[in-house]
């Protein structure tokens, strides 16, 4: 007897490809669970944390989604980037970028603007631009140097988390901080409505608006078109007449411009100040959220949700239960590598082989 | 009347009983993981640990680690806050632009904030004059360097690292005025490859004593392994280097964290900035190894005092910046402020802080 | 028998829609020289990457040395003493020779006595002429060379039969004659040689049999002596009759392409197209023949603007600007390239997708808003051509990669004739297609070219050139070598151009 893996001949049905997302959520929080059991702690309490906290009180809830807003920011980007097959890790960097132009603006370009009604726009086009070029720059590599994507898009992240580092230890630290490195209060005109007392702003109501645009552009234009058929088959792409090159830059550049108006948000809607490492790595936990979400627009809004509150829930686990922060990381990897696996179930079988 | 009076009585003591039957609850938030063998585990270890063990169940503690800087650390303090934590200690200067935001958002809860800046009613700062014992391990790595180079392997260029560096080299030159401190920035308070590497860059430059102001034992394990002298920070590092180690800088939180306690639960807390010094334990130098001879430790034993007692004090003039220039006039003493927002390097320091505008 | 060191029985294999090898025979005489003589797609490279283990035969058996044997893989075709040199060669571009040459050999998985393979090495590069220094890297190292490191591992391990698939399509004629020599060296040696080509030059100049391969059965086997050039293209091109389909005689009009001193480089930076040029006529065929890999691919990718050029190329008087296809699209031009899957479909995507991959935006009389359009609203018209075109398929969501090679091709033929093109580019528009789609296609080609569209008919095929076209121009080394007519009394005449022989001008 031998294992053979085969291609399955036909292709995956909706329901499959959904109980497949699903399914791997399950399997991880299962696996979660038995980690759990073998720190000596009751899982099923920390399921409960897990889910009543960010999911079942007002508090939390607002908590999700306010963690929700940057998620979806750099999941949208990465929608459209992932849709042409170009695997934009760079997100963070690009989320980084976008912080960095919304405080430019605020603090130093329009810091005389008092109103915020062209205050807002100014930064957020700035943050977007800022976060649009760091993206075309690997897009241009790509496209004229056939640099790997993913190679500059990672390295790229570094490159814009250190200058922002560099910018907030040394030229724009507040004189007023005694010289710690965090840049000043953004001006009130730069700070996004608030309407709630703990913190639910404009950017998230946008971050969702981000989605319908989104999916508008993939379903009902022709650049939608020509992403679905550039990231199906670049040759044929070029057979057809559409100018992969080009393609390949305007995408880079609107999925960092929607990553970059994210950073923006962060800053406007919940820190209103640049400081030194303020994203935990939304850029990358993006990646896991489209690719569970299968690309689509509108069920990346449900993942980024529910991923937000899942970062508020295990933050639940560790406050009450004293569990290693490390399981949140060993879970959104658990996450990641069920998915693959499901992927591979999707498009292969696996057979017993009489030798 | 009689009757209503005494229910009276009932009433207001079974507020007092359960007032004083509720424990208080104390929340922790710390940027690294409690075993790290530095920053937090000093915290973990005089907070959550000495805490539990002086007030058994008046105190009900949690704590949370790993906490990144930004947004998630506001979440987290929220949620502490709304679930009727009334005392929240936060660690780390990165979460204080978070922490201001959620003292305003819940002014009944007491917010705590070590190595910050910025006060409110119900926002204490708490820090300790780590630059005292740092000034003391400056002597040893004075007398104990022989090439007259000796490196520093440092975090950020924030004033309290600054701070640390100058009060080292003030240390090192007045034993052995003509030697030298070089400085590498890591760009991360944890990270120990990058710090090991740090280290051995200096090494391989000549340096033979390698001071830190890092989280990770990293620089003396890469002292040990080419063979020169190390200075730890945060906590005894002895085993990770024996044939390095020279002594360590370290703190005791318990120091402060259990008088604080104790004024929060009789009532007495006020916000205020507290930085205090070798004379209340908070700070103090880790016992010498024996690589230290007999007179140096005498000797720095002595200064210790001096410093206790407010005799000596570190930043006193004369002193002069990298470039020559007299900073501090003789006889005058850098006041507080100075201290806070320092960011000039003292002559005999070779490295640069980035400048603002 | 004893002399037989291998030999092949009945072998049969097939892909997905294609009968690549049909109850081949084949016997290897030891210390000779056997060339495998075939087309492009004749099946030579599939028998011997079953006879070196890479695939496993449908059917048949595999003798060596008398004695059946079960090729497995690669490394139990080794154990027989099999090697093979493929096309992509297999060593590590940042190791040294000596360390490549190590890496293959068996007990020696830990450390590599790289030293002692050094200096065999040595011995066997000068005992059989193979120039190599076995300290180099192999990315310092030309093609050729490389291929030289590859015979050296053949010869370290002591293969005693040596599989040569198309060893001087990479070679310069010096490097080629080198070759042959190392090749006489080896079988003195004692080892018996496979080599494989479609280059009759060569295969008269080194070998001492020679099997011809068609359409994946053996034609003949033949000894040197025996042959001519002349005789080995008959042999080769031949002609299969599958079809016959009767065509009106052509009513040639106005000049639709006109190509001009065409220069193109092929995929390695070699010229593959040296100045060809050449008209075709709205409502006639021009079949471009000759032996794959001549150039043709090249050709049709320059006139389409996918691929660089000098020279000029004009559709109906007008001069196109090189790589832009768009450009073409506007003029009208149809392109059916040879490797449909990659090329001209996007297997992923739905057919209504494919049917309008170039269409909804373009055409005028498809004009939709580009900012208010969803793919869904293609697929009533592309009903109409799934029923047109005869395409068999569930549904129009199927992917397309799920569909056979007819009709996939027929969803090709689909998109580019609706676009009612002026010309139509056609490369091997039949290739691995089953006899009912093969028809399907000669029909809808014929069809346009009587509704007066200009085809550029591009064929391995000579079959298919004679049932289509109206002239051939024969195609040897990126040069058009001569014209002839599309009929059975020229198929030696274009037999011999296709071998490289100029037609003697009368």
């Amino acid at each position: 007897m031998r294992l053979k893996i085969e291609k399955r001949n036909e292709s995956a049905s909706t329901l499959s490809v959904l109980s497949m997302s699903v399914l791997s959520v399950v399997v991880s929080l299962v696996i979660l669970g038995f980690i759990i059991l073998s720190l000596g702690k009751n899982p099923i309490d920390a399921y409960i944390q897990l889910v009543s906290w960010p999911f079942g009180t007002i508090a939390g809830l607002t908590q999700s989604l306010i963690s929700m807003t940057p998620l979806l920011f750099t999941s949208l980007g990465l929608v459209l980037a992932f849709k042409m097959k170009l695997w934009n890790i760079g997100a963070e960097g690009q989320f980084y970028m976008g912080a960095f132009g919304a405080t430019w603006g605020a603090l130093f370009l329009f810091n005389h603007i008092s109103n915020p009604w062209i205050m807002l726009p100014l930064i957020a086009l700035l943050g977007a631009g800022v976060g649009a070029g760091w993206g075309t720059l690997a897009g241009v590599m790509k496209a004229r140097l056939g640099v790997n994507e993913i190679l500059s898009t990672l390295m790229l992240n570094y490159v814009a988390i250190y200058w922002v580092n560099y910018l907030v230890y040394g030229p724009w630290r507040d004189p007023a901080s005694y010289n710690f490195p965090i840049t000043a209060e953004f001006p009130k005109a730069a700070i996004l409505p608030q309407y709630t007392a703990n913190g639910i702003n404009l950017g998230m109501f946008l971050a969702i608006a981000a989605s319908f645009f989104v999916y508008y552009l993939l379903k009902w234009t022709r650049f939608g078109f020509e992403i679905d058929i550039s990231g199906d088959n670049p040759k044929a792409a070029e057979y057809a007449g559409i100018n992969v090159k080009k393609m390949i830059v305007i995408v880079m550049a609107v999925s960092g411009a929607l990553s970059g108006l994210g950073g923006m948000m962060q800053m406007s809607g919940v820190l209103f100040r640049l400081q030194p490492n303020f994203s935990p790595g939304y850029g990358y936990t993006a990646i896991i959220i489209v690719l569970l979400a299968r690309l689509n627009p509108f069920v990346t809004v449900v993942v980024a949700f529910l991923f937000g509150g899942l970062i508020v829930g295990t933050q639940q686990i560790q406050l009450f239960l004293q569990i290693p922060f490390s399981l949140v990381n060993a879970f959104q990897g658990l996450l990641l590598f069920s998915f693959v696996a499901g992927e591979a179930l999707l498009h292969y079988k696996l057979r017993w082989l009489k030798a | 009347m009689k009757s209503k009076f005494f229910f009276l009585v009932v009433l207001l003591l079974s507020i007092g009983i359960l007032a004083i039957a509720s424990p208080l609850k104390i929340g922790f938030i710390f940027v690294g993981p409690v075993n790290d063998h530095g920053w937090t585990q000093a915290h973990y270890d005089g907070g959550v640990v000495a805490l539990k063990k002086a007030f058994n169940n008046q105190v009900q503690i949690t704590y949370i680690e790993n906490v990144p800087e930004g947004a998630p650390s506001l979440n987290v303090l929220n949620t502490l806050a709304s679930k009727g934590y009334n005392l929240i200690y936060t660690t780390s200067f990165g979460y204080m632009n978070q922490v201001v935001q959620a003292a305003k958002r819940h002014p009944d809860v007491i917010f705590e904030m070590c190595s910050g800046y910025e006060l409110a009613h119900n926002l204490g700062e708490y820090f300790g004059r780590m630059y005292e014992p740092r000034y003391l391990s400056g002597l040893i790595a004075g007398v104990m360097t022989k090439s007259g180079k000796v490196g520093y392997v440092a975090a950020y260029p924030t004033p309290e690292v600054v701070r640390g560096i100058n009060a080292f080299t003030l240390g090192v030159r007045a034993v052995n005025p003509r030697a030298i401190v070089h400085v590498v920035w890591t760009y991360s308070w944890y990270n120990p490859p990058v710090e090991k590497e740090a280290a051995l860059s200096l090494i391989d430059s000549g340096c033979d004593v390698i001071a830190q102001h890092q989280d990770s034992p990293a620089a003396i394990q890469a002292a040990q392994s080419k063979g020169v002298y190390a200075i730890g920070y945060d906590s005894i590092m002895e085993k990770f280097g024996p044939d390095a180690y020279l002594t360590a800088p370290i703190w005791d939180w318990s120091k402060f964290y259990v008088p604080d306690v104790k004024s929060v639960l009789n009532g007495t807390w006020k916000s205020r900035f507290y930085w205090k010094g070798m004379e209340t334990g908070i700070v103090k130098l880790a016992p010498m190894s024996k690589l230290v001879p007999i007179s140096v430790q005498k000797l720095v034993m002595a200064m210790e005092n001096e410093i206790k007692t407010g005799n000596f004090h570190v930043f006193e003039g004369p002193i002069y910046d990298q470039n020559g220039k007299l900073r501090i006039q003789s006889g005058k003493i850098m006041s507080d402020n100075e201290l806070l927002s320092m960011q000039w390097f003292v002559n005999g320091v070779v490295g640069k802080i980035p400048q603002s505008k | 028998m004893s002399d037989i060191v291998l030999k092949l029985s009945g072998i049969v294999k097939s892909f997905p829609g294609v009968l690549a090898n049909d109850h081949v025979n084949f016997t290897l005489k030891k210390g000779e020289v056997h060339a495998l003589l075939g087309e492009n797609g004749a099946g030579k490279t599939t028998l011997m990457n079953i006879t070196f283990g890479i695939y496993r035969q449908d059917e048949g058996e595999i003798y060596i040395n008398g004695e059946r044997a079960e090729i497995t893989s690669p490394h139990r075709a080794m154990e027989y003493g099999i090697g093979m040199i493929q096309q992509h060669f297999s060593l590590v571009p940042s190791f040294s020779v000596a360390e490549n040459i190590a890496l293959g050999l068996k007990g020696s998985k830990i450390s590599p006595k790289v030293d002692l393979v050094r200096k065999k090495v040595k011995d066997l590069a000068e005992r059989f002429g193979l120039n190599v220094n076995p300290d180099s890297r192999i990315w310092q190292l030309s093609a050729g060379e490389q291929q030289r490191v590859e015979i050296l591992k053949l010869l370290y391990m002591n293969a005693q039969i040596m599989i040569l698939d198309e060893p001087t399509a990479i070679l310069t004629p010096q490097e080629a004659t080198n070759l042959f020599k190392t090749i006489k060296e080896m079988v003195k040696y004692g080892a018996s040689v496979i080599f494989i080509s479609h280059k009759l030059k060569e295969v008269l100049e080194v070998s001492d049999r020679i099997t011809v391969m068609r359409h994946g059965k053996v034609i003949d086997t033949l000894k040197k002596d025996e042959v001519s050039e002349r005789i080995l293209a008959k042999k080769m091109v031949g002609r299969d009759v599958v079809l016959k389909i009767l065509k009106k005689p052509s009513a040639p009009k106005k000049v639709e392409l006109e190509v001009k001193d065409l220069w193109s480089r092929g995929d390695k930076g070699i010229y593959a197209v040296r100045g060809v040029s050449l008209e075709v006529k709205s409502g006639e065929i021009l079949g471009i023949a000759g032996v794959a890999g001549n150039g043709q691919r090249e050709l049709a990718e320059s006139i389409y603007g996918l691929r660089k050029y000098t020279g000029e190329v004009k559709i109906e008087g007008e001069t196109m600007r090189p790589l832009s296809v768009v450009s073409r699209m506007k003029s009208g031009v149809a392109y059916i390239p040879q490797d449909r899957k990659e090329v001209a479909l996007c297997g992923g995507l739905p057919i209504y997708y494919n049917l309008f991959l170039k269409k909804p935006f373009r055409v005028p009389e498809f004009y939709l808003n580009p900012y208010l359009f969803n793919s869904s609203r293609l697929k009533r018209p592309s009903e109409q051509l799934v029923n047109e075109y005869l395409i068999s398929t569930s549904s129009l969501n199927l992917e397309v990669k799920y569909l056979s090679g007819g009709n996939m091709q027929k969803v090709v033929l689909a998109r580019e004739l609706s676009l009612n093109p002026k010309l139509i580019i056609a490369v091997h528009p039949t290739r691995g297609l089953d006899v009912g789609a093969i028809e399907f296609v000669y029909k809808i080609l014929l069809k346009a070219r009587d509704n007066g569209t200009a085809i550029l008919l591009v064929a391995g095929d000579l079959e298919e050139i004679f049932t289509l076209s109206d002239r051939v121009a024969v195609l040897y080394e990126g040069e058009i070598i001569g014209y002839s007519k599309p009929d059975e009394s020229h198929l030696e005449e274009i037999g011999l151009m296709m071998a490289g022989v100029r037609k003697v001008k009368k």
